[in-house]
This record gives structure tokens, sequence and C-alpha cells, in this order.
């Protein structure tokens, strides 16, 4: 499934946005590889929105995402340092 | 309709009668009395068990307790699902009342979500509203909604407020006047036999022909094994909050009076007992 990820506010932008990643993997699966990626403290957090406006349950499968709001053959997920839209 | 009103109506204050144990390898002062409580079908675990956490907590030495989590035959409960859900999944063919296990240690982390405080309970109850409306209206009925209106719709959840739940809820399972239903439907079908948590796709309630897609179309199209073949027998039942819907019930009746407070018409395929 290939995802895009795009920063919002003052939230450091990862260098390389667009990621192939596996249909099972889940949200906290993906969280945790960004907070690596751009070098945060796991106490930190981290919030992933779909379509600006939900953010799904950890436990979620990215490929069940895609499925339901995924469009032009990718994920686009927010991704924030702070709570952006609840 | 009188009789549509009596389904939410039903839907909502639909009651599991659960015995609460303490699991044996927990340290007590004392023994510990089962704990019995009415639990709702609509409601998550961690928001109804504070009677039961203060209870087991009285025999127990205060470093013995750390996060509160339960069990059902060794299957840890994810809180984060609703309590009907788990019952249907797990135990809808036993005898009541419903044995869970209580424990406070060795939290399984790959299994369950941690839940600190009331807090995690409500950002997950608006995610899921706030999810299934994206499929529902493209999330413009949630959009336009003030956040005095999202609070409402869980404090009727954690009050247990039916009319102050569904003054704001009927919005959500309106539709515009030129469509016959909702965009998509917002379901999830769990099975307890296999690997994936549950099936979640898109699906619409109307066929391009203008018919209403029913229950029996939506497993036919995303889950096929739920339903028999033709000459074979049914081996699996279909349950939402405890009964079997006809296959026949058009989806977009089941998503508007059927669904959790949530929204979500969380669907429950289990194996049909043979007796």
């Amino acid at each position: 499934v290939d995802v895009l990820l795009k920063a919002v506010g003052d939230t450091p932008i990862m260098k390389t946005k667009k990621w192939a990643v596996e249909r099972t993997r889940t949200i906290q699966g993906l969280v945790d590889f960004i907070k690596k990626f751009l070098k945060l403290m796991a106490s930190e957090q981290l919030f992933i929105y779909v379509n600006q406006s939900f953010a799904p349950s950890p436990d979620q499968e990215v490929g069940t995402l895609y499925e339901c709001f995924g469009s032009d053959g990718k994920l686009v997920l927010h991704y924030c340092k702070s709570q952006a839209w609840g | 309709m009188t009789d549509d009103k009596d389904v939410l109506r039903d839907v909502w204050f639909g009651r599991i009668p659960t015995c609460f144990t303490l699991y044996q390898d927990e340290i007590t002062e004392r023994e510990a009395e089962p704990y019995y409580l009415l639990l709702p079908r609509i409601s998550y675990l961690t928001l109804v068990t504070d009677k039961v956490k203060k209870h087991f907590q009285k025999v127990m030495r205060q470093e013995e307790v750390s996060e509160i989590w339960f069990e059902y035959e060794g299957t840890p409960l994810k809180w984060h699902y609703p309590i009907g859900l788990l019952f249907d999944l797990h135990a809808s063919n036993t005898a009541l009342p419903w044995s869970i296990t209580v424990h406070f240690k060795n939290f399984p982390e790959k299994d369950l979500l941690h839940c600190h405080s009331k807090d995690v309970i409500e950002a997950h109850f608006m995610a899921c509203i706030k999810e299934a409306d994206a499929l529902k209206h493209k999330s413009q009925v949630i959009n336009e909604m003030q956040k005095k209106d999202h609070k409402q719709l869980w404090m009727g959840l954690q009050n247990d407020k039916f009319e102050q739940f569904w003054a704001i809820n009927r919005k959500l399972m309106e539709y515009p006047p030129e469509e016959s239903g909702f965009r998509y439907i917002p379901f999830r079908i769990y099975q307890a036999t296999t690997e994936r948590p549950f099936i979640q796709k898109l699906f619409r309630p109307i066929a391009s022909g203008g018919q209403l897609h029913t229950l029996g179309d939506l497993l036919k199209d995303v889950c096929p094994s739920a339903i028999a073949p033709e000459d074979g027998e049914q081996k699996t039942q279909v349950m939402i909050h405890g009964i079997e819907p006809m296959l026949e019930t058009p989806i977009q009746w089941l998503s508007e009076h059927m669904s959790y407070p949530d929204n979500f018409l969380h669907i429950s395929i289990i194996p049909r007992p043979t007796d």
C-alpha cells in the first residue's frame, strides 16, 4: 500500500514522504517508524489523521484505511506532534 | 415510525448480566468476592467498570494494583470494542451470566490498548464517529456541528441518556433529499476464528439501478464465507446486538437503526451452535 506522509504545523517534515507499507501494518507501527525516522523520543506524542478529519485507532491496519480512504492509488496521512483535528 | 424508534431504544438499553471474578494469581489481603453487574451493550468496558475496580481494589494492597484489564476464557478483552460486540463474538451462545476475569498485573501490551483515563475513551469514541461520518457524508455533517454537539454525543453515552444522545445523532443519520441513503455504510465484520482484526470496505447502500442493498448483499460482497451455499447448511450466525437480522434487511435501514453509538454496524460472524 502506498502511503504519503504530510507534516502538519511545526512538526518536522520527513525527507522521504512516500512509503510502501504492508497492508497489515498498524497505525501504531507507522507511528513508531515515523518517530524513529524523525528522531523523536518515544515519550513524545504523534497524532496521525486520515482525510484531515479523524485519528484512526492505533491497532487499525493501514490496508483497511487505504481501501476505504485511499485515492489516486495512495493513502494520504497527516502527522502532527499536537492534536490538529481533535 | 413508532416501530423504528422502538428499535433505537431496544438497542440503546440492551444489557448483559456479567459476573466479574478476580484472577486467582492476584495477591489479596482478603478473599475477593465476585462482583455482578449489568453491562450496557452499547458502551465500553473501561467506561462502566469503576465500581468493579473499586470493589477489587478494596481487598488488594496498593502496590499490587496497576491498570485494570479484562479477560474471557484466556482472551484479553479489547476495551475499545463495544461490550455487545465482545459478548456476541466470544460468548453469545454460552450460559449467562457472562464470566469475566479481572486482572491488575501483566498487562498484555500486544493485545490491548492502554486506557489511562476517560479522555482516552472519549477520543476513541469520537474518532469512530468521525470515521463513520467520513464514509456516510464525506465528514460534512460532523464538521458542521459545533464542539458542544460533539460533547453532547459523548455525554449522552457516558451518562446513559438516550434522548440527549439522539438529539444530535439523528443528524448523523440523515441524508440529502436527492439521495436514497448514505454515501457508504460504516460497518465492521468480526470473526473470532480469523487472524484479521475485522473486515471494513467501501459499500454503497443503493445499487446503480436504485434498489436497496441488503445485509445479504453486503456479506456476499465482502465476506462470502459467512453465507451458506444454496444446497449446504448455514454453519455460521450473523449477529448484531445479540440477534440475527434477516439477510433481506436493507443495509441502509440497519445502518440507521442498529448501529452502535459510534455510528458503526459491528457485525459478528460466529459458528452456529450444534444442538
